[in-house]
């Protein structure tokens, strides 16, 4: 689990091209979007939808369930090994 | 008059913030690039990861124009020939590389040509007018006529800007679509315009732009005319073209110093106020013309002039 | 200064003409089906029919061009036809498009990246700029020629930018309007944002879940009183207010409250010395995406004080054509107007629950209409209204 978790961390860098971050700057379990996390919106949540089809292969229909998923590393991380 | 209270160019040349960019600029060479300054300093990192060099370039010219006038501009006026080239052609690589449904948007939503107006509104907070003008090499003449307008309208400032980027694809399309010996560069120029002089000093006095003109030198004569000034009232000229009838010493071809992109003739705007500020002449006279039958007109006037 | 409207055009899927659009209105027929070429069969669109060798011979059209050219001709011809030349009238075109001559460019360029040879030559069709001029050429028009590409707002704008050079003096008649073919970029492009519906759209419904895309083109003939002396063209109506502004909430997404749709509705009908009360009938931007019709939707609570009047979106009948939307649908105003007319929006059961506004569902016949606003907002928060009045 904490492997997966520093991949995801390592391809959100480069699919958001979050260029001066490191795997470091990024929290487990704090919020991705909105301006107390990364600060991240909804055009990079429909980049995760990308992340998550060409990565594992795993497809999301409904941006509005994509909100709760994409939440932080961990729930990311949860929904990807849910789908194993 | 329309007085240019700041203007703010990012091109090949070493021009941005410059006092007189007259001063360092060199021919343009094949392998010249975008001098640009450090765009953190005009964006946030969380957005700024996402901006193509036409975005970053223009964002940071038009808040510098925003900052020299302090009140909040009224309408917001850009003008580009051919858009966000950068992203149109990441996103064709993705509809045509990528197997199955679903796509990275970013390219796609940056691909629009008023991203660059509708990212300056965003960074600065502008609910104001906000338009984008694309007439190939007549983007600036429309972009400024409408900033004109906004003026006259009552508007106290207006932001004016053009920017075009170059991709390496241009270059496929030398000689048939694109001029053979050119050297396809990118650029930017904003202006902060006001019908209130207060310091500035130089000024738009009229612009024309004309679909199949009657010539050239008979266009010139009768937007003159118009404006009751003589041909050899003209200080300099700017142009982007060989042969003007004026006498050679005052034609300054500004294409050698920008390279080719269509909205090149904002930066022969550029050098011919900062000339006119510093020689404290009268009128100067820029020249466009393009390959599609166009031409392009517009007058600076000194108010400061000796004459 | 009074802008008259004294000629009018339009293709889209649902006519090649203003009658066909008129009579498909009428008769609440949708034109939105599975595609008919390779880049759109996958979807529901609102295609017009005719290949680009059809509208070429069909029309007979001259000046060759990207199909948004050739569209954008078939509608401006028809709104300047019966209209002449004249010395002392300035005669200006501007023209509203977003993809431009992209639909030959993606072709040329998907060849190239599959090894085929591409004929370079053909890029010339990509500056929307180019498009404009093509559309000027094809009905004789030179001098002033302009483009506006502010996404789906484009041909409002342009609309706008033709009754503020008229207002201004500087032009005496101007044929305004815009127009956008379907390319697979924009499809996919709108896919890409997940607010694409596969089924047909349902604007302002509580289960809408996106948009369907179309194409086509809407242009207007704007005269001034001093040309209308010397036209002595019939009035259709009038171009009444106008305003744009910027939500400056999101690159895509419009504000919760729809802010910028506020300001430039309010702002336009102040310039039309209108209180909200006397519009007559809306024609809502209304994609069907989520995002802009609770946004809309909230807009008109505000501007119109809860008295929201009967509105529509007519992009269930031709889908969402982007730039050229504006132009259709200020034809459609028109319509609304000559014809007393209140056009339905299709696809509707349920209204959005925060807002529980319901738009109008049946076609609504002899009604006195007389002022009619018109919505057309695009990303980048670029939101413009027009008001179309009764001469």
């Amino acid at each position: 689990m904490s492997e997966l978790k520093e991949k995801l961390k390592t391809q959100i860098i480069e699919q958001l091209n979050l260029e001066d971050l490191t795997i470091a700057d990024i929290k487990n379990d704090s919020p991705l979007f909105g301006d107390e996390g990364l600060g991240l919106d909804s055009i990079d949540a429909l980049e995760f939808i990308v992340l998550l089809d060409s990565y594992y292969g795993i497809k999301i229909d409904d941006p509005a369930i994509a909100k709760e998923i994409f939440h932080s590393v961990d729930s990311m991380a949860d929904f990807i090994e849910s789908k194993k | 008059m329309y007085y240019i209270h700041k203007i703010a160019s990012i091109t090949h040349q070493d021009s941005f913030n410059q006092t007189d960019v007259n001063d360092s600029l060199v021919e343009i060479a094949e392998d010249t690039v975008l001098i640009s300054p450090d765009y953190k300093k005009y964006v946030l990192p969380a957005s700024l990861r996402r901006l193509s060099p036409i975005l970053r370039m223009a964002v940071a010219a038009a808040k510098e124009c925003q900052e020299a006038i302090t009140i909040p501009v009224e309408a917001i006026s850009v003008g580009t020939a051919l858009g966000c080239l950068t992203d149109t052609e990441k996103f064709l690589n993705v509809i045509n590389t990528v197997e199955g449904e679903i796509l990275s948007p970013t390219a796609f939503i940056q691909s629009t040509h008023n991203t660059i107006a509708g990212l300056i509104s965003l960074e600065l907070k502008n609910h104001s007018y906000n338009m984008t003008h694309t007439q190939n090499n007549l983007s600036l003449e429309m972009a400024l006529i409408d900033s004109m307008l906004c003026c006259d309208e009552g508007k106290e400032f207006v932001l004016l800007g053009v920017a075009d980027e170059a991709i390496d694809f241009l270059n496929k399309l030398k000689p048939i679509v694109l001029p053979e010996n050119s050297i396809v560069t990118s650029g930017t120029t904003f202006f902060a315009l006001s019908k209130k002089k207060s310091t500035a000093e130089i000024g738009f006095l009229a612009c024309n732009s004309i679909i199949k003109p009657k010539g050239v030198e008979v266009e010139i004569v009768l937007f003159l005319r118009e404006l009751k000034i003589e041909i050899n009232e003209i200080d300099r000229v700017y142009t982007n073209q060989n042969s003007l009838d004026f006498p050679k010493e005052i034609v300054v071809n500004y294409e050698a110093y920008s390279g080719l992109y269509f909205t090149a003739n904002a930066f022969g705007v550029h050098m011919a106020h900062d000339w006119l500020i510093k020689t404290a002449k009268k009128y100067a006279l820029i020249v466009n013309s393009g390959c599609n039958n166009s031409l392009g007109l517009i007058l600076l006037k000194n108010d400061k002039a000796q004459n | 200064m009074e802008i008259f409207i004294t000629g009018y055009g339009v293709i889209s899927s649902i006519g090649t003409n203003v009658e066909e659009n008129l009579s498909s209105l009428m008769q609440e027929r949708t034109a939105i089906k599975q595609g008919l070429n390779s880049y759109t069969s996958k979807f529901k669109v609102g295609e017009v029919a005719l290949s680009n060798d059809a509208l070429k011979s069909a029309f007979d059209l001259k000046t060759d061009g990207s199909r948004t050219a050739l569209l954008g001709m078939v509608a401006a011809k028809e709104a300047f036809k019966n209209h002449s030349h004249f010395n002392a009238l300035r005669t200006g075109l501007i023209s509203g498009t977003s993809v431009g001559g992209m639909d030959i460019s993606e072709v040329e360029y998907r060849k190239e990246m599959a090894g085929e040879k591409p004929n370079y030559k053909k890029y010339f069709h990509h500056p929307s700029g180019t498009t404009s001029e093509q559309i000027a050429t094809e009905i004789g028009i030179t001098g002033f020629v302009n483009t506006i590409s502010t996404a789906c707002s484009s041909a409002a704008n342009a609309i706008m930018m033709g009754a503020r050079l008229i207002q201004s003096g500087q032009l005496d008649r101007v044929v305004v309007g815009g127009t956008d073919c379907l390319t697979q970029f924009t499809i996919y492009g709108f896919r890409s944002l997940m607010i694409f519906d596969d089924e047909w759209c349902k604007p302002f419904d509580n289960s809408r879940k996106g948009l369907n895309l179309g194409e086509g083109a809407g242009f207007l003939v704007l005269e001034s009183k001093k040309s209308l002396e010397i036209t002595g063209k019939e009035v259709l109506a009038k171009l009444s207010g106008w305003s744009n502004a910027s939500d400056a909430y999101h690159q895509t997404a419009s504000s919760p409250d729809g802010d910028g749709a506020i300001l430039s509705m309010k702002q336009a009908l102040k310039q039309a010395r209108l209180e909200p009360h006397e519009i007559n009938y809306v024609n809502a931007h209304g994609t069907a995406t989520p995002n802009n019709d609770l946004s809309e939707s909230k807009a008109f609570i505000n501007v119109f004080n809860g008295k929201v009047p009967p509105f529509s979106s007519t992009k269930s009948y031709t889908g969402h054509t982007l730039a050229a939307s504006g132009g259709i649908e200020s034809v459609f105003a028109i319509l609304s107007i000559q014809n007393g007319l209140l056009f339905p929006n299709l696809n509707h059961t349920s209204p959005i629950e925060e807002t529980g506004l319901i738009p109008i569902i049946n076609i609504q016949k002899n009604i006195e209409v007389t002022h009619v606003l018109s919505n057309s907002f695009g990303f980048g928060g670029n939101n413009s209204t027009l008001i179309f009045s009764k001469i």
